[in-house]
């Protein structure tokens, strides 16, 4: 492939090349010995022969390493005899003083090339098989030297001087042929004039680099040392600092003079389209890896440099305009996408991943409407995404692009279902579309639906594996929060299933995971030259770099069997991504069917494993889940200290649900604690958060109303606690939300169990259980069925034994994966429903009692929950007098003391954990 | 109020002066003003009256009709006085040489010889020679290392030596005007706006006559806020530099009557003709253009700056003739200036050949890269040759060379409505009226795009109609428009309303078409069924006028309006059960 793209122009004689030859020469003399003249060992000289053959692999890079760098790198291969090779290596390209000098030098090249069929070689002569990869590297350099003009062996040779000043203007330690090259300079008296002038531009840049009026050796490359860092960082183990160090900064130093065009710009050779095409790739995937935590100004300036060297490269308006949309600039972002279909009718950059549909004439606007929808929808225009996507719809059926027409479906899907647009106006039947305009009529869901289906059978047939994948993921996801219902609901044969199918949820979270095995098939196409053969570079400096750093050859092994992957079969990262969801999305649905353990284990899979490759904001979320459990199932002090280690992690990504996840834990705390206060702050502050806009954000309403609601309740202001979980049901039954409406309908058995209504509070419960069932969310079903249970029980006494049984029978599912809260709740109900019971006796069972008691108090010391825990010690300390336990009973007595006085006085503990 | 005289020697001395340090543009440009000064009665010669426009001119025409009396303005400070020579002698020979140099174009001995000189003169003059070999080698550069990603990092070696140089002068304050304007060249050339700005203001504080800082600092002067900020002395050149820079920020009427008031000196000025030319085809006044330029060619046939505007002109007019008369003679003249080029593809489009026209725009641009019109044109030619994508990229070219230009994004707009985006063209409409509010084409074309049938947004397409006709809509598309939607939303008030505005304003024009009989027949059925019999009456007998089906339709129409008011009750006899 790489043949086939690449054209002959370019590959362009630098000075790095130069120098490699220069070093070939040294390795392969024309003279008969066995072994040259410096190497003493025929180790050593293979050694260098291994460094040659890495950087002659590595020259499709997009950097070159300066001089300095090379002669660094030479040091630790050269051992004994790197000064010796240095000296070479300077004094030739001192020797280098007319155009003339570079025309023989590469004459002299030739020489130690065998002849094409080298047959007869003597054994102990060194020649270079002209088509080895040495030989084909010095055989390209003659060639293009060949075909440059009278021009550009003048820009060469000129560049070759800046190559050479910059390495010794840096280090002093080469003084002395800097010398050597002015005063061979200085005879050459043709020259003189022009030679001054160029000593004065020198010492301009000179003083100009020491008085950093031009920041360009301390300030530029420091921030581009951060992205090319960066880049690195999330790929590498952080063990391996030693030589992740030195590759960044040897990139960095490359990448500055790369990148600086007022200095050295005629060091600069432009790789090939391709090659920085991949560069461009690398920079968008860490642009989304690493959210806005990358300084986007920093990318903005390497940008414009960029654009100022290659003008007719318009991908990089599309990184300006990635870069603008993850640091939230919408005018920015809209203009440069424009600005990027505008130039190049969406045909440059995109060819790589949709190398089915042939370049069609009209160039692919399709394309650019998709972008743009997706760009609405993430700035929070849901329905001019709507509008724009149609039109992406229509226009990519006009032009017959399938494959747009499948993520396009697939992207409006996701809007639809994450939206929850409310209002049934017909967006959609606007649009001739045959998909949509049936869909008109019918409900949102049903709609995601179809489209959802439409999607994934146009990527089946297209094998797009990503967006099967994808779209698999979210067919789930679907399957997961929506009632199966027959789409058309009438005549006899309607089939009844209310219910969710947990088993094709799971089908199709596995279908998603398929991805990677099938993924192989694909991979040729993906590859991309330019992030390839950097990808080679790194690998290659392994073998002889690991005798160089033993000190690190050990903590390499522990390389992980993705990390492989992401070397040598180089996985895109969209692939380990979309793998990466299907484990966050099974760890989100065993959340809601209720089994605590497993989805603590998926999290765990995904934040260790698909960590590094997976985009910030889904991090983000692992964290995210993995602090809620904490919270949950250890108490809030883990979950503050787990909190604070996210916060300094995450907090730059726009968008953070750090921040809310905050709100919510202090709100449960303070709730908990009886901070009443400081809970209705943290829950209008959470109400803040949310968009004003009908329909957005309508998650982080509906958990800040439902926080209001329950913070009513623990002010005991029932009828305005009822009020506003009666018009968030509403909401919820409007916006489609059914699981959600599960928990609002608990929330409302609660309010009418706290208010001493139990008999309003039965129906609600019996209502919220229904719910569970079928959304088979059994946890919250359990939590439902105590409840239910309390409220028989606030019915009189005579229903104790009801009660028990209800309990009884969900215990093994609050026990098994319940929080602190549940377990502790059901343990207190329990001991209340056996004092209750006017056939148990205190005097003989009360072992019985106080067991779940202990167990009741224990857990609810962790969480804080002071007035729960007052009525375990209270009930406690009764036992204890009945049984006649005086010390116990003291002691229990005195607990409840303090937790008593802890609940009426909140304020005295509270800043703890206020960050 | 300056006098032409004192004007007169002013610019003859600069003119010496500018030339002298080689600035021969200002100084082309400072004597192009000089022989625009009315001639003095008093040393009249015939050799002079020929180059004087004689009385026969058409200009006078209109020229009488804003002359101006020049007598309150020009509330002149003190003359900024002329500065001396001081080092004829001194270093006179090798200035000398140097300047020949110079004049055939050998930059780099030219400053050579002048490199132990500390005169003012020749440190200028060295610099800018220096400054003009590096851009000499930048050009030659460019092409050399133009690379397939369209590479043309190519700089000016020599901008950072003499930035340092200047600036050490500056600080030294052994800079004169002159040099403060190559300082400020070099400051705008290496990105540093806002130090250039101020060079470049300083140098024309106390030099003014040199035109050249002038552009330059208006190029820089890229909003009104910016303008406003600089602290320029008053003088006549000030005058001009408004006008220019009023332009550029599309102040049409202002940079007018800046130019009116300098035609008071400079009654003669070709240049101050262009400029108004220039202003009043912003504000489409296409005959006056077209006699200005006229008169333009007349006195100066060997023109070929702003022709390329004359043949905007004249397509607009479609008068091929005259547009080929121009195309050839400007050929003659120069073919290889953008200008020329621009016309030729102007000429071609006319005549609907649209490659050729193509080819000569790609030419121009391949002599000027950020050639605006040129850009723009050639967009619209691959839009009449249906290949959008050519057109968009070579619109968007326009836009970053220009953000202001409303015709590229118009043209962006136009051509994604053409490829079935309307919503995604609706952007570019969006940008267009932005920068010109009050045109009522652009919110025409807005209107069509909400109307279009993807879109199907009526009520927004009302809005856009109701500004297009706030702004006085020449074609009469929007009333009619207005009164349709209006009558498709089953709105027959409104719609009567537009309607009636329609007819009134086909009336004053004296049209008469299928619209108006629409409308016509619309309001005679409107104004009946709201037993208006009187009014609707009158609409009826205006039908009978015209042949037709409509006619049939009036008649029927007044026959029922009869026996509505004849027998009233009768209305209701029908719903009785007879």
């Amino acid at each position: 492939m790489a043949g086939l793209t690449r054209t002959a122009g370019a590959f362009a004689v630098t000075p790095h090349k130069i120098s490699v030859c220069i070093l070939l020469q040294l390795y392969a003399p024309s003279a008969q010995m066995s072994l040259p003249f410096p190497f003493s060992s025929i180790s050593q000289h293979n050694r260098l022969g291994l460094y040659l053959l890495s950087l002659t692999k590595s020259c499709d890079d997009i950097f070159e390493p300066k001089l300095e760098d090379l002669i660094n790198q030479l040091r630790e291969v050269g051992e004994d005899m790197d000064a010796w090779l240095t000296d070479h290596l300077t004094n030739r390209f001192s020797s280098l003083t007319s155009p003339d000098d570079l025309l023989n030098f590469f004459n002299d090249m030739r020489g130690i090339l065998g002849s094409l069929d080298s047959g007869a070689a003597q054994d102990d002569q060194i020649i270079l098989d002209p088509n080895s990869n040495l030989g084909m590297f010095v055989r390209r350099c003659i060639l293009a030297f060949n075909l440059l003009s009278f021009e550009g062996v003048c820009h060469l040779f000129t560049s070759i001087e800046v190559y050479c000043r910059e390495a010794h203007s840096s280090s002093a330690q080469y003084d002395e042929s800097n010398d050597n090259l002015e005063s061979l300079i200085q005879h050459d008296q043709m020259d003189m004039e022009k030679y001054i002038m160029d000593k004065a531009t020198e010492e301009i840049e000179l003083q100009k680099n020491a008085s950093g009026r031009v920041p360009f050796h301390l300030h530029t490359p420091e921030a581009l040392f951060k992205v090319t860092e960066g880049l690195l960082v999330t790929r590498k183990e952080k063990s391996r600092t030693n030589t992740k160090k030195a590759e960044a900064t040897q990139l960095a130093c490359a990448s500055s003079s790369t990148v600086d065009d007022t200095l050295v710009d005629e060091s600069l050779f432009l790789r090939t389209n391709y090659q920085i095409q991949g560069f461009l790739m690398e920079q968008a995937d860490a642009i989304e890896t690493h959210g806005s935590s990358l300084s986007s100004s920093s990318i903005e300036s390497f940008l414009q440099k960029l654009q100022n060297l290659a003008p007719e490269l318009h991908r990089v308006h599309f990184l300006r305009y990635l870069n603008k949309l993850h640091s939230d600039d919408y005018f920015a972002a809209l203009e440069n996408l424009l600005r990027y279909f505008d130039y190049s009718a969406g045909t440059e950059g995109f060819d790589l991943v949709l190398p089915s549909t042939g370049c069609s004439m009209y160039g692919r606007y399709e394309i650019a409407l998709l972008c743009l929808g997706m760009m609405h929808f993430r700035f929070g225009h849901p329905n001019l995404a709507l509008e724009v996507l149609t039109e992406a719809v229509r226009v990519s059926q006009q032009h017959s692009n399938d494959t747009c027409l499948a993520y396009t479906l697939a992207a409006m899907s996701n809007l639809l279902s994450e939206m929850g647009i409310a209002s049934t106006t017909s967006v959609l039947g606007s649009s001739y579309s045959p998909v949509t305009s049936t869909a008109s009529l019918l409900s949102v869901q049903q709609r995601v639906y179809i489209l959802l289906k439409e999607s994934l059978r146009r990527a089946d047939t297209l094998k797009l594996r990503r967006l099967v994948a994808s779209n698999h993921l979210a067919m789930a996801k679907f399957e997961l929060m929506h009632v199966q219902r027959p789409l058309l609901s009438f005549g006899p044969k309607a089939s009844v299933r209310h219910k969710t199918c947990p088993v094709s949820v799971c089908k199709e979270i596995r279908l998603g995971a398929h991805l990677l095995s099938d993924f192989s098939a694909e991979s040729s196409t993906m590859t991309i030259d330019g992030s390839l053969s950097s990808v080679w570079l790194k690998d290659l400096q392994k073998p002889w770099g690991q005798p160089v750093f033993s000190q690190e050859s050990g903590s390499r092994k522990s390389s992980t069997f993705f990390q492989f992957c992401d070397h040598l079969v180089s996985i895109p990262g969209s692939v380990s991504q979309i793998i990466g969801a299907s484990y966050l999305l099974r760890a989100t649905s065993w959340e809601l069917y209720g089994s605590a353990p497993m989805a603590r284990i998926n999290t765990l899979v995904y934040a260790t494993l698909f960590g590094d490759s997976s985009s910030s904001s889904d991090a983000e979320l692992a964290y995210l889940k993995l602090i809620q459990h904490l919270a949950l199932y250890k108490g809030y002090k883990d979950a503050f200290a787990a909190l604070k280690i996210a916060e300094e992690k995450f907090l730059t990504v726009s968008k953070s649900k750090i921040l809310l996840l905050k709100l919510q834990l202090l709100h449960e705390h303070a709730l908990h604690r009886g901070n009443l206060k400081l809970a209705q702050r943290m829950c209008n502050e959470l109400g803040g958060l949310a968009s004003t806009t009908m329909g957005v954000d309508m998650e982080l309403k509906v958990e800040a109303s439902l926080r209001e609601a329950r913070t009513l309740l623990a002010a005991k202001q029932y009828s305005q606690a009822a009020n506003v979980a009666h018009s968030l049901f509403c909401t919820c039954h409007k916006f489609n939300l059914q699981i959600e409406k599960a928990s609002v309908l608990l929330l409302l058995a609660e309010i009418h169990k706290k208010s001493g209504n139990a008999v309003l509070g039965l129906p609600y419960a019996l209502a919220s259980i229904s719910f569970c069932q079928s959304f088979n969310l059994d946890l919250l079903k359990a939590s439902a069925t105590l409840t239910l249970a309390e409220l028989w029980l606030g019915l009189g006494s005579n229903h104790a034994k009801r009660a028990l049984d209800l309990l009884h029978g969900a215990f093994p599912m609050i026990l098994g994966h319940g929080g602190l809260e549940l377990r502790a709740r059901a343990y207190v109900f329990e001991a209340n429903c056996y004092l209750s019971d006017p056939s148990f006796s205190v005097s003989t069972d009360f072992d019985t009692v106080l067991d779940s008691l202990r167990q009741a108090s224990e857990e609810l010391q962790a969480l804080e929950y002071h007035e729960l825990a007052a009525e375990a010690f209270y009930l406690m300390a009764m036992v204890y007098d009945k049984v006649g336990q005086l010390e116990e009973r003291e002691e229990a007595a005195t607990l409840f003391k303090k937790h008593i006085t802890a609940l009426e006085n909140p304020q005295d503990e509270e800043p703890k954990n206020m960050a | 109020m300056v006098s032409k005289e004192s004007c007169r020697n002013e610019i003859r001395a600069a003119i010496r002066q500018l030339s002298d340090r080689c600035l021969y543009s200002a100084a082309k440009w400072a004597g192009e003003q000089l022989v625009g000064i009315e001639q003095d009665p008093s040393n009249f010669t015939p050799s002079n009256t020929r180059f004087q426009r004689g009385s026969s001119s058409i200009r006078r025409r209109f020229s009488t009709i804003s002359t101006p009396q020049p007598s309150a303005g020009f509330s002149q400070p003190p003359a900024t006085p002329l500065p001396q020579e001081e080092d004829e002698v001194i270093d006179g020979d090798l200035y000398l040489l140097a300047k020949s140099y110079f004049d055939c174009r050998e930059y780099r001995r030219a400053s050579h010889v002048l490199r132990d000189q500390m005169s003012n003169k020749s440190l200028f003059l060295r610099c800018y020679a220096l400054y003009l070999a590096g851009e000499k080698r930048k050009e030659e550069e460019m092409i050399e290392l133009e690379g397939p990603l369209g590479k043309s990092d190519a700089i000016n070696r020599e901008l950072v030596s003499l930035e340092r140089e200047l600036s050490a002068l500056k600080r030294t304050g052994a800079i004169d005007s002159f040099g403060l304007y190559l300082y400020g060249v070099v400051l705008k050339e290496k990105g540093n706006e806002t130090l250039a700005r101020a060079s470049l203001v300083e140098s024309v504080n106390s030099y003014p006559w040199n035109w050249s800082a002038w552009s330059e600092l208006q190029s820089l002067c890229t909003s009104i806020e910016i303008l406003n900020s600089l602290n320029l002395n008053s003088h006549w050149m000030k005058e001009f530099f408004l006008g220019s820079a009023y332009q550029e920020l599309r102040m049409h009427s202002e940079s007018l009557a800046k130019y009116e008031y300098l035609q008071g000196i400079f009654s003669f000025s070709n240049y101050i003709q262009a400029q108004t030319a220039k202003a009043q085809y912003s504000l489409r006044e296409f005959d006056q253009v077209e006699i200005m330029f006229e008169d333009l060619l007349r006195n100066d046939p060997y023109r070929v700056e702003d022709m390329d505007l004359y043949s905007n002109v004249l397509y607009a007019k479609e008068a091929c003739a005259a547009l080929s008369y121009l195309a050839h003679k400007v050929f003659l003249t120069d073919k290889y200036r953008p200008e020329s080029c621009c016309i030729v593809g102007n000429y071609y489009s006319l005549k609907g050949q649209h490659e050729k026209a193509v080819m000569y725009f790609r030419r121009a641009l391949k002599l000027n890269k950020k050639y605006l019109s040129a850009w723009t044109l050639m967009g619209h030619e691959y839009v009449e040759m249906k290949n959008t994508s050519a057109a968009v990229d070579a619109y968007r070219r326009a836009v970053d060379v220009n953000p202001c230009d409303y015709r590229a994004w118009y043209g962006l707009g136009q051509a994604y409505e053409m490829m079935g985006m309307p919503f995604y063209a609706l952007h570019y409409f969006r940008k267009s009226i932005f920068f010109l509010p009050n045109d009522s084409r652009l919110w025409i074309a807005m209107a069509k795009c909400y109307q279009s049938e993807q879109l199907h947004m009526l009520e927004e397409a009302i809005k856009c109609y109701k500004r297009a006709v706030n702004c006085g809509d020449t074609e009469g598309i929007a009333l009619n428009q207005l009164a349709k939607l209006h009558q498709k939303l089953g709105r027959n008030e409104e719609a009567a309303f537009y309607f009636e505005k329609d007819l009134e304003r086909m009336d004053a024009e004296g049209l008469e078409g299928p619209n108006m009989f629409e409308a016509l027949v619309f309001l005679a059925t409107h104004l009946k069924t709201n037993k208006k019999f009187d009014e609707a009456e009158v609409y009826c007998t205006r039908l009978l006028d015209y042949s037709g089906p409509e006619k049939e339709k009036a008649k029927s129409l007044l026959r029922g309006i009869r026996m509505a008011q004849t027998d009233f009750p009768s209305m209701d006899m029908e719903h009785f059960p007879l």
